[in-house]
């Protein structure tokens, strides 16, 4: 199975206490991949290396076989990332967002138009297209990231905390639009919520104090995975005594 | 690609409350200066024309207003600039700059362009003012577009510089002091040195002040376009360096 994005012993920080410590990782076409973990385990300066936004200290990464580091910036448009933080200007417009988001990944006069109508009509927020980022609620502006990162149509979804700060009906949402975006695109996402991996994944990663401590497939067994994230959180609360 | 970024950077700086405020109070001070000087030219006018001197409109209204210009376009320009990579890493944006698949210096060319052209309506008004003077008074308008001339490739200049300063810092409020420290400085180093030293190369002043009086000369315009290509150049490396492209 050729592997779409592939991780190999990377590491970040510095080298006595890394944030992150010789992580491997591999991503297969329509895989959904979760990185499970506490706060402080590691998961966005994991998701943020695989982005390309830092530079790892150690180790490789590559996308379609191409390292990441060696290539142009060309190679990034098969990502598509949504930041812990929607990276929106709350003075535009929900359109003049998108329209940001496409020039920035490559996306020309003709090609623009349709992509944003297609993501506000797929990402509900057809009503909102005049309205101004900072106006909207958090829900509103976790859909508005979600569009800013499928945009391009990426072949590799890098979500960090999808559903971080949603009340129970905002989750529930983003939750349906991301089991409709996982028909489509390889996923990674890191959460910290096992309703998340379990209703959205079918592999997971467990992070604990910057280093990958455990990989499984996703079961409908929920207890499997409480059993791990109750061990790391044991492991973060013994690592800080 | 530089373009779309120059327009994007245009148009989110044309959006905030920063600009139109700092663009009102830049025509509010050359307007009051503008005619504070030609009250002074009228006063001592009857003076000048019995002692011949050379002396007219352009030495006495129109270059100092110029020099006070000079002092609003760097304090102006890196208030809008901390916004533009210290902004961004603060807010969080900068995450979908660096996952984008745009070149460090595609962004760094953009940003500077864009926080170029929201500092030409800034130089426009101002100059629209000062030509407003030629419907009185006879103009060396040559002189003139040299003036301008030279102000237009500044404010490139000053815009090159600020954006390296913002990205050097992770909070806009540094990134201004920094700017506001080093460009400061530069503009006082005239001032504060004799014109012998050899870093006085690097005072601001001498190498404005000769487009005020309508001489373009090659030492000016390699000292705008070199250290302006170095600050972009070591500001494209800066964001390579994040991404680990280097």
């Amino acid at each position: 199975m050729n592997a779409l994005l592939l991780a190999r012993q990377l590491s970040y920080g510095n080298p006595r206490r890394p944030r992150l410590d010789r992580v491997d990782l591999q991503l297969a076409a329509g895989d959904r991949l979760a990185l499970l973990g506490v706060n402080g385990a590691g998961k966005s300066t994991l998701l943020q290396l695989l982005a390309g936004v830092l530079a790892p200290t150690r180790g490789e990464l590559s996308i379609l076989d191409q390292r990441l580091d060696r290539s142009g910036p060309n190679l990034r448009r098969h990502l598509g990332f949504l930041p812990q933080r929607v990276a929106a200007y709350p003075e535009l417009t929900v359109a003049e967002n998108l329209i940001w988001a496409g020039r920035l990944r490559g996306l020309g006069g003709a090609a623009l138009g349709p992509a944003i109508e297609r993501v506000l009509e797929d990402l509900q927020l057809g009503d909102l297209s005049q309205r101004q980022a900072g106006r909207l609620s958090t829900g509103m502006l976790q859909r508005l990231g979600l569009a800013q990162a499928v945009l391009h149509e990426p072949k590799i979804l890098i979500l960090d905390e999808p559903t971080a700060g949603l009340d129970p009906l905002q989750t529930e949402q983003v939750r349906e639009l991301l089991r409709g975006l996982a028909t489509t695109h390889s996923m990674i996402l890191a959460t910290h919520l096992l309703d998340d991996v379990q209703h959205l994944c079918n592999r997971v990663i467990l992070l604990d104090a910057g280093k990958k401590i455990a990989e499984h497939p996703v079961t409908p067994d929920s207890d499997l995975l409480a059993h791990f994230y109750q061990q790391s959180s044991v492991h973060g609360a013994m690592d800080n005594q | 690609m530089i373009w779309a970024i120059a327009l994007h950077e245009w148009r989110r700086l044309r959006s905030s409350l920063l600009f139109w405020l700092l663009l009102a109070f830049a025509q509010l001070v050359i307007g009051w200066l503008t005619f504070a000087q030609l009250e002074a030219f009228a006063e001592i006018a009857p003076q000048i024309k019995a002692s011949a001197s050379t002396l007219g409109t352009m030495d006495l209204v129109i270059t100092p207003t110029l020099n006070s210009l000079v002092l609003l376009l760097l304090l102006a320009i890196p208030l809008l600039a901390m916004g533009s990579l210290a902004g961004e890493t603060r807010s969080g944006r900068m995450a979908l700059w660096l996952s984008a698949p745009v070149s460090s210096s595609q962004i760094i060319l953009g940003k500077t362009l864009g926080l170029w052209f929201a500092s030409l309506p800034l130089l426009l008004s101002a100059a629209l003012t000062l030509m407003a003077l030629g419907l009185g008074v006879a103009l060396d308008w040559p002189r003139c577009a040299a003036a301008f001339g030279g102000l237009v490739l500044f404010s490139l200049w000053l815009s090159c510089v600020a954006v390296l300063l913002s990205g050097l810092f992770d909070h806009p409020a540094a990134a201004l002091a920094a700017s506001y420290g080093v460009l400061l400085s530069l503009w006082l180093l005239d001032s504060l040195s004799e014109g012998t030293a050899n870093w006085h190369w690097f005072a601001l002043m001498p190498h404005l002040t000769p487009w005020f009086e309508g001489l373009v000369r090659s030492q000016d315009l390699a000292f705008f376009l070199g250290s302006g290509s170095a600050a972009v150049l070591a500001a494209s490396f800066g964001i390579a360096r994040r991404r680990g492209e280097i």
